[in-house]
Order: structure tokens, then C-alpha cells, then sequence
């Protein structure tokens, strides 16, 4: 008799089964670029070059009196932070009656090669923050910062003292004596930064997005359609959802040749931000004169922003009232994967709370 | 044919794609993250890439030559243009600047004396 487990009908109907996954996997793959992203109702209040300041629609006034006022990432898409209803941060915190304005960056041209890190914290965030408070009528902000986006925060909120009622930084790498794979990628010496920003006026987004797959090679690439093949097996699974976080990773942003540069030297070479040497525009970058709450939020597997780079900011700030949370997950996982809404989410918002 | 465990080989390629990824899956990585830590992959990959800009700039040259030479305008010319505007998008964001701190400074002495 034959083993019905290895039947030749048996074997058909498990490749033919597969081929259908199959086919479905390159579905989903190939319908990712245009998956809805960034849905949630927002209005353009504040533009410069390519920087754009919204402020989400909201049905009723805002209970919180603090706006806060979000500073995303330079080299990622800003709806990062606004994904997809259900998984938005941005939602949440409307849901929890903020008033919420985010600063999106753009994605820059040829022509921004001459725009440094010093160009978006002496002339971006001053006036976004400006446009932000005048909008909202409101003399504080809550400046809320996601990895570089919160580097940029953080120097913002050290020369302008009065803008900020409370910071928040997410994942933000302050202290980069001991950066992890990255600082061993970006030593000087080691990385041609100064051939690569004197050929490219604006880094290819591809290239820091290397970097990264370069922490976790084989999870970040064959992985990532090792787990879509099992997910799809699985009726539940939300294939759109799938998508918009695909679309996110693959779409990268290029990184000015000069911001770049000043990254890599002055942050990651020098650590020049911890040591107390940064200057921005010829004023000294002091992390002592933060004295506002301050909340610091780290991910436990982080590889991008290591703990030993973002646990200095407590230690170094002037403030009395500090704050850090470890939250279980990776660098964007915890903003925007699926515990988010349970773990991060209600601890910020905790947090945001009792700052008010 | 059944393996000495008693679990049936699959048939399906799919399958067999997905088993030999879970059983290599953690070596492999463990591998290739110790390769990638060491600092002597970090100075081949910056060579590398030193090597990488090098060409690329000579590409950029050469093409930056050849447009100046049939007289069209490079890409660094029309880069220029677009500099050009962004500056003067800052000189007028520093004029409101001026103006919103006139206004204010106006503002204030009129309300003092309202009190």
C-alpha cells in the first residue's frame, strides 16, 4: 500500500500549494511601493526648501495643553511615526489629546549641498519650533526626537532653553565612544568620509541603508523573505501591513554630502556632543544647560543606536528631572512593530502625562 | 524515503528552500556578524568603497568635461541654480525674522502702556 504521506497527489498538491504562496509573496513584494502610508488627516503649517512642519487634523481640541513637536530622522521617511491606522504613533498621541506637529525633512537635492547640520539647527528647528508654538498659542513644546532626529533635538533644546518644556528621545545616540559595529565601520582612517561627500554633494540613500543590512546581513535580506513565505501560510496575516513597513525600510533618503560629513566627524570621529566640544555656529553645545524634564528611551536590541550610546544623555544633562525607559525590541521595532501600541506607546504617553 | 527519525524528506522546492534556511539560518549569521565585526572588515570594506568613489568621481569628471565641452549646462550648473533660490528663500525667512522681532518689539511698549 502507499504511504499517503508520500503520495506522488500528495507531493503535487504541496508544490502546487506552495506555488501559490509563491505567487502571493511576489504579489505582496511587488504591490509594497504603493502601500498607503502616513493616512492620518494632517495640515501644512511651516515650509522651508524642502522641510515641511504639519499639524495633525483633530475632531476635537486638544486636553494637553504641551503640543509636542516631532523631529524625525534625516534619513528616513518621516511617516515612519505615522504609519498606518493602527500602528501610528502619531495617532496614539492624538488619541491621548495632544496637540501634534511633525517637522518632515524632505528629501534633499543637489542644490542642498552646501546645508550642514549647523544650517537645520540654527535655521530649520528655531523656525519650525516658532511656526509650531504660533500655531498651537502656545509658548512651550514638547520636543520629541527619533535617532538623529533626536540628536538634532538635543542641540536644538541645549541652545534655545526656552523652547522646550520637556524633551523626549527615542532611540538617539548621544555618546559615541563606544558605537558598536558602526563606530568600527565609521573610524577614522578607516572611512573615506571626506572623498565620499567631495563626490556625492548628496549621499545616495542606499549607501547608509547598507550599513544597516550590514549589522544583520542575512535576517535583514534572504530573512526578511524567509519570514514573509511563513507569514503567508497563516490566514490572519495583514499583507498590507507587511507592506507599508517594507515600503518604509526600502525607501531610503539621501543624506546631504556636508550634513553627512559633519555627522561622521564631528558625532561619530570626535564625539563631540558627550566630550562638550560640539559648537554649532560658533556657540558651544552644552548638554548641562538642558534642564527641562527630559524622558530617554532606549531599545534593548538596538544596533543602530546601541545602549552605550544613548544611555549617556541622564548622566550628562543638567536637568533634576530625568527619565529612561528600556524598551524589549530594535531600533524601529519598538516605535512601530507590533507590541508598540502595549509597551512604548503608553509609557511616552505616561510620561507626556505628568509633564503636562 | 523515510530519514532515521522517521520525518519524510520534502518534495516540495519551496520547502526544502525554507529548511535548509532554518538550519543554516543561525550559523551562517553567527558567521558572517563575527566577519563583519572584526576591524579588519571594516578597513577592507572602506578600501573598498575608497575604490568605488574613485571611479565614480572620474565618471562625474569626465561627463562634467564632455557637457562643458558641447556647451550644455552640467549638473552642477543647474545644482547651482537651485542653490541660488534656496539662498534667496533664506534671505527673505531672515527679513520676517527682522520684521516678526520689529513687530514685536512695537507691540510691546503699546501694551506696557495699556497696563
Amino acid at each position: 500500500m502507499t504511504d499517503p504521506a508520500t503520495s506522488p497527489w500528495q507531493s503535487a498538491e504541496a508544490v502546487w500549494t506552495s506555488s501559490e504562496r509563491a505567487v502571493e509573496m511576489v504579489r505582496a513584494i511587488a504591490g509594497a511601493p504603493e502601500a498607503l502610508v502616513g493616512q492620518t488627516p494632517k495640515d501644512l503649517v511651516w515650509r522651508k526648501n524642502k522641510a515641511r512642519l504639519y499639524r495633525y487634523r483633530r475632531d476635537v481640541p486638544a486636553t494637553r495643553r504641551t503640543p509636542i513637536f516631532l523631529v524625525l530622522p534625516l534619513i528616513n521617511r518621516a511617516y515612519i511615526l505615522d504609519l498606518r491606522p493602527g500602528a501610528s504613533f502619531v495617532e496614539y498621541l492624538l488619541g491621548e489629546g495632544h496637540d501634534v506637529f511633525l517637522l518632515d525633512w524632505g528629501i534633499p537635492g543637489d542644490e542642498d549641498r552646501a546645508i550642514d547640520l549647523t544650517t537645520l539647527i540654527t535655521r530649520y528647528l528655531p523656525r519650525a519650533a516658532t511656526a509650531a508654538r504660533r500655531a498651537a498659542g502656545s509658548d512651550r513644546l514638547t520636543v520629541l526626537g527619533y535617532c538623529i532626529g533626536g540628536v538634532l533635538a538635543t542641540c536644538f533644546t541645549a541652545l534655545n532653553p526656552d523652547v522646550a518644556r520637556n524633551l523626549v528621545l527615542l532611540t538617539t545616540p548621544i555618546d559615541f565612544s563606544d558605537a558598536g559595529q558602526f563606530g568600527r565601520m565609521t573610524a577614522r582612517g578607516t572611512f573615506p568620509v571626506d572623498r565620499l561627500a567631495e563626490t556625492y554633494p548628496v549621499v545616495p540613500g542606499l549607501l547608509p541603508d547598507i550599513g544597516t543590512k550590514l549589522l544583520s546581513p542575512l535576517q535583514s535580506t534572504v530573512g526578511t523573505y524567509a519570514r514573509l513565505w511563513d507569514r503567508l501560510a497563516d490566514p490572519a496575516f495583514d499583507v498590507s501591513a507587511w507592506q507599508a513597513m517594507y515600503r518604509w525600510v526600502n525607501e531610503s533618503v539621501p543624506f546631504v554630502g556636508a550634513a553627512y560629513r559633519q555627522w561622521i566627524v564631528e558625532f561619530y570621529q570626535d564625539n563631540r556632543l558627550a566630550r562638550g566640544t560640539l559648537e554649532i555656529d560658533g556657540r558651544p553645545v552644552r548638554l548641562a544647560d538642558i534642564r527641562c524634564p527630559v524622558l530617554n528611551v532606549a531599545a534593548t536590541a538596538d544596533r543602530i543606536a546601541p545602549r552605550s550610546t544613548t544611555s549617556a544623555i541622564t548622566r550628562l544633562i543638567g536637568s533634576d528631572d530625568r527619565s529612561e525607559e528600556l524598551v524589549e525590541g530594535g531600533h524601529v521595532g519598538i516605535v512601530v512593530g507590533r507590541t508598540a501600541s502595549r509597551d512604548l506607546w503608553p509609557r511616552v504617553g505616561t510620561w507626556l502625562g505628568q509633564h503636562d | 524515503m523515510t530519514k532515521p527519525d522517521g520525518s519524510v524528506p520534502p518534495t516540495d522546492p519551496f520547502e526544502v528552500w525554507r529548511q535548509i534556511y532554518d538550519a543554516n539560518e543561525r550559523a551562517w549569521s553567527a558567521a558572517l556578524e563575527k566577519v563583519m565585526d572584526e576591524p579588519a572588515f571594516a578597513e577592507q570594506s572602506g578600501k573598498l568603497l575608497e575604490t568605488f568613489l574613485s571611479a565614480q568621481k572620474s565618471v562625474r569628471d569626465n561627463m562634467r568635461q564632455y557637457l562643458e565641452a558641447v556647451n550644455l549646462p552640467t549638473r552642477e550648473d543647474i545644482a547651482r541654480l537651485g542653490e541660488l533660490v534656496v539662498g534667496i528663500e533664506e534671505k527673505i525667512d531672515q527679513l520676517d525674522d527682522r520684521l516678526a522681532a520689529i513687530d514685536e518689539a512695537l507691540r510691546r511698549p503699546a501694551a506696557d502702556g495699556a497696563e
